[in-house]
């Protein structure tokens, strides 16, 4: 039944927002399907009381306030038409570091900017200053080889002389882990712990981090500067969803789809739940391949490759999110910092296996939105939202029905604990609103296989060039295209929006090149 | 395996370093099993969110019983054994056809966490004045009557890390229910704080489940309540309505206590003023969502207009009536329009739709609306009142 669409996008997470306006932007009759009654996915915000939490939004890079045009992102922003549809705030303070292991003595905060980073680093590790310089060189480099990567659209051998010339230290580093680059370039410790501090944002420790994936991440923070959205997350997801409809997109929302459906090894439409059909020449999909080729598709459709290549990977940590609406500023509470990373230990390996289960996992990631967004709440309040990351997977498998909600409780309650030690403050008196996310949280919302929030992980050997690489080969479906956070350039908001934006770009560039056979 | 060298030491090594990470991470996926992983579902931590959090829930009525006047409490048994475990002070949402009309309406759950366990939810139903839904229960649902709920939501409950170790409940009417879940999770030890309740109701007569609450408050130190009676005088009993006299009367002396409110508009009405004159912290003062004001269409001087509402569902258009002075939702519900609906009351936003055309009204008490969503054009059809003709999409 019903009428052919050119492509048809499952999910209205970042991925398929991006991917669903690209398309309908090239004039391509795009249906984009969302199983929840509204978009983002992640990107989304909720409100409870007098407050509105953003849903998972710290900061967002890509956008690149710093760099005159910005970056990738502002650039596809601005080529989809949504740009004018966001306010964006520019922040400058990257984050303080604390570890609640006195002895370590870890308190380090770091402003953006190349300059200002190493200044500050210098301060924490004297005498680091050339080492530091070397570090950023070969992070800047590394990073034009890929964005040079990116550009490459004929084969020829000036490519080799641009990336064994140019772009060396991209074709150098590209294999190796955070901690050998660090080794390599004998960082002292402090310095190590400022350059490391982000590694959160990915969960894999930095002795397993592929090098080129953390600072990717990593500059795009510093060199290229964060922003955050005036209207949450979901102020972003709104604007693109409103882009892609002026544009004569269809969205439809509360509208799960059931499988989807391939012919002759292509992919040629999806059935809903509700039992329709909806046939189409395209498919993108922003849900996972985890779930594309374990639920989604019928298993004598999926090509042996990609169950192997499924398989061969490690879902990354699972979430955890505590949100909080408290009673006073954050000035009065003393909480000073927009972004803190506290940790155990500032041995990232040692943080990672104490980071396993729940006990004994004290890692968390906190924001005081109002520290970047002055205004996000009432007048004499402030909204802090800590999260956490379970790096084991059987972390929350004792967990059932009954003791869920003391489960949770009890780790959120610990948070509170550890976030007022490591920054001397007292917010527990101060909760007004509260609500937790845990891992059957990200399950329920997002169907995230383990409640999983950043994919697969990723280490030294499945990093971005790596995935590049055995994405591009073996057998797929068809006219079947993914975009997301579980891509060729791993979780996050900016990788979610690019993959989703080059996956578009790909079926347009087959649409064509199928018209031209023909 | 590992490719042993030292980055950044020769060229030539580093770039056999990344190259050779290829046949590594190829071998990965080569050694790999072929055998199709376990889809999502089949991991115990989404086996736990899928059984919190049903889509649906296929109960059977199997005992009726009349509490007071136009009062029943209806117990309900899952179909398939199992009722979704929730935390006391919650709702249940049910979908009722009635004739061409497709309702959904919100009830607290009034038996405790634990008996969801066994299967069993508990609800009670008091006739109201206009209620459709309400008198179509009280009529039809017997013993044996199948029902299509939804997953318990509502955050009516109490939160260690938020509220204050006491509680002093306000119950009015068929308010009470979300306070028995309350008093039965103390008991089974559940839950722990102090509850103690302050019931009104014009009568003796008029107190559904005295007999439950003072078997509870007789065996559990932490559950006391307070019967007040709005007509006549009756010994052993507090008169008149529920105010800040009779809270301070019951709250502990010098500490924090959080009051915690159901019941009807009426009630709250008179009691935000007067919990407002004690001075509480936002933070101690909760009132569970009643629906959208009876009084808010009126306030906005919306009067008994009829209007054209343009309903598009997945691209399909169709064109229903609405009135100015009631809101979309209960367009679409005469219309028989299924539209995902829990709380109608503003605040739970899963009817969230898009308002393509028109004007709408939306009373500032019930607007829990995103910012985003507000900018973007999005409204919660329940708690809004089209002001002319107007053109919504539901998905």
């Amino acid at each position: 039944m019903g009428k052919k669409y050119d492509v048809v996008v499952i999910g209205a997470g970042n991925g398929g927002l991006v991917a669903a306006t690209k398309s309908a932007l090239a004039g391509k009759k795009t249906l984009l399907v969302e199983r929840h009654n509204i978009p983002g996915g992640s990107a989304t915000s909720f409100v409870r009381g007098r407050f509105e939490f953003e849903a998972s939004l710290h900061e967002l890079c890509g956008i690149g306030p710093y760099i005159e045009g910005g970056r990738e992102l502002k650039k596809i922003f601005d080529e989809l038409g949504v740009s004018e549809k966001i306010e964006w705030v520019t922040l400058y303070e990257a984050f303080r570091m604390i570890t609640l292991n006195d002895k370590e003595n870890v308190d380090y905060t770091l402003p953006t900017t190349r300059k200002a980073f190493i200044d500050k680093v210098v301060e924490y590790a004297p005498g680091s200053r050339e080492k530091c310089e070397k570090l950023f060189d070969i992070i800047e480099e590394a990073n034009a080889g890929l964005d040079y990567l990116g550009t490459i659209q004929n084969f020829s051998t000036d490519i080799f002389k641009k990336i064994f010339g140019e772009y060396s230290d991209f074709i150098n580093c590209a294999g190796y882990t955070v901690n050998e680059l660090f080794d390599a370039l004998d960082l002292p410790k402090a310095a190590r712990d400022c350059f490391g501090g982000y590694w959160l944002y990915l969960g894999t420790p930095l002795d397993e981090q592929s090098f080129m994936h953390y600072f990717t991440m990593f500059k795009s923070y510093i060199i290229d500067g964060p922003v955050i959205p005036k209207t949450r997350s979901h102020g972003i997801s709104s604007a693109i969803l409103d882009r892609f409809e002026e544009l004569g997109g269809e969205a439809w929302m509360s509208t799960a789809v059931r499988r989807i459906i391939v012919r002759d090894a292509t992919a040629c439409g999806v059935e809903l739940e509700n039992g329709d059909i909806v046939d189409c020449d395209y498919i993108i999909s922003n849900a996972s391949p985890y779930n594309m080729y374990t639920k989604l598709i019928d298993s004598r459709y999926v090509p042996k490759y990609q169950i192997k290549k499924l398989n061969s990977v490690r879902l990354a940590p699972k979430g955890f999110s505590l949100f909080l609406g408290l009673d006073k500023s954050a000035e009065e509470l003393g909480i000073q910092n927009h972004s803190y990373f506290i940790y155990d230990t500032a041995d990232t390996a040692k943080q990672s296996a104490l980071t396993r289960g729940r006990a004994g996992n004290n890692m968390q990631a906190a924001v005081c939105l109002n520290n970047g967004l002055p205004d996000c709440s009432p007048e004499g309040t402030c909204i802090l939202y800590i999260t956490g990351l379970f790096t084991g997977d059987n972390a929350w498998d004792d967990v059932s029905e009954e003791n869920y909600v003391t489960a949770k409780r009890e780790f959120a309650d610990r948070m509170i604990s550890n976030f007022e030690k490591a920054t001397g403050t007292e917010i527990r008196s101060h909760i007004e609103e509260i609500e937790i996310a845990s891992p059957m949280t990200y399950a329920r919302y997002l169907d995230a296989p383990n409640g999983t929030i950043y994919g697969f992980e990723n280490t030294g050997s499945y990093g971005i060039v790596q995935r590049v690489v055995t994405d591009a080969v073996g057998k797929k479906i068809n006219h079947l295209y993914y975009g997301g956070g579980y891509g060729s350039k791993s979780l996050g908001y900016s990788p979610s929006y690019s993959t989703g934006y080059e996956a578009a770009a790909a079926v347009l560039k087959n649409i064509e090149k199928e018209a031209g056979i023909k | 395996m590992k490719i042993k060298t030292t980055p950044l030491s020769s060229g030539i090594k580093d770039f056999t370093n990344t190259v050779l990470s290829l046949p590594v991470r190829f071998s990965d996926v080569a050694k790999a099993s072929d055998k199709q992983a376990a889809p999502p579902a089949e991991f115990q931590v989404n086996k736990v969110a899928a059984s919190l959090h049903p889509k649906t829930q296929t109960l059977i009525v199997e005992n009726v019983e009349s509490l007071t006047d136009d009062f029943k409490l209806y117990t309900l048994k899952a179909k398939n054994g199992k009722a979704a475990y929730f935390r006391a002070g919650q709702y249940l949402s049910f979908q009722a056809e009635i004739g061409s009309s497709v309702c959904t309406r919100a009830y607290s759950i009034a038996s405790s966490p634990k008996e969801a366990l066994n299967g069993t939810y508990r609800i009670a139903v008091k006739r109201v004045d206009d209620g459709f839904v309400s008198g179509y229960i009280l009529d039809n649902w017997e013993k044996g009557f199948v029902i299509t709920a939804y997953a318990p939501e509502g955050t009516f409950v109490y939160e260690p890390l938020r509220d204050a170790k006491t509680v002093i409940g306000v119950a009015g009417g068929s308010g009470i229910t979300p306070f028995l879940s309350m008093a039965k999770a103390i008991d089974e030890r559940t839950e722990n704080f102090n509850l103690t309740l302050l019931y009104g109701a014009r009568t003796e007569k008029d107190l559904a489940f005295k007999d439950e609450l003072d078997r509870i408050a007789a065996q559990n130190g932490s559950f006391k309540v307070v019967y007040v009676l709005s007509e006549g005088k009756t010994k052993g009993f507090e008169h008149g309505f529920i105010g800040a006299d009779l809270i301070k009367k019951y709250a502990p002396a010098g500490c924090d206590y959080s009051v915690f409110a159901c019941g009807p508009e009426a009630m709250y009405a008179f009691l935000s003023k007067e919990v407002e004159s004690l001075g509480l912290r936002k933070k101690f003062v909760r009132f569970e969502m009643q629906g959208v004001s009876k009084t808010a269409a009126k306030k906005a001087g919306l009067k008994n207009e009829t209007c054209k509402v343009t309903v598009i569902d997945r691209g399909k258009e169709t064109v229903i009536d609405g009135r100015c002075d009631e809101t979309v939702l209960t367009a679409f519900e005469k219309a028989g329009i299924a539209v995902p609906v829990r709380c109608r009351s503003g605040e739970c936003g899963f009817c969230r739709s898009k308002l393509v055309s028109g004007e709408v009204y939306i009373d500032d008490s019930s607007d829990y609306r995103r910012i985003a969503d507000a900018q973007f054009g999005y409204i919660h059809p329940c708690c809004t009142f089209p002001k002319g003709d107007i053109t919504v999409k539901i998905n």
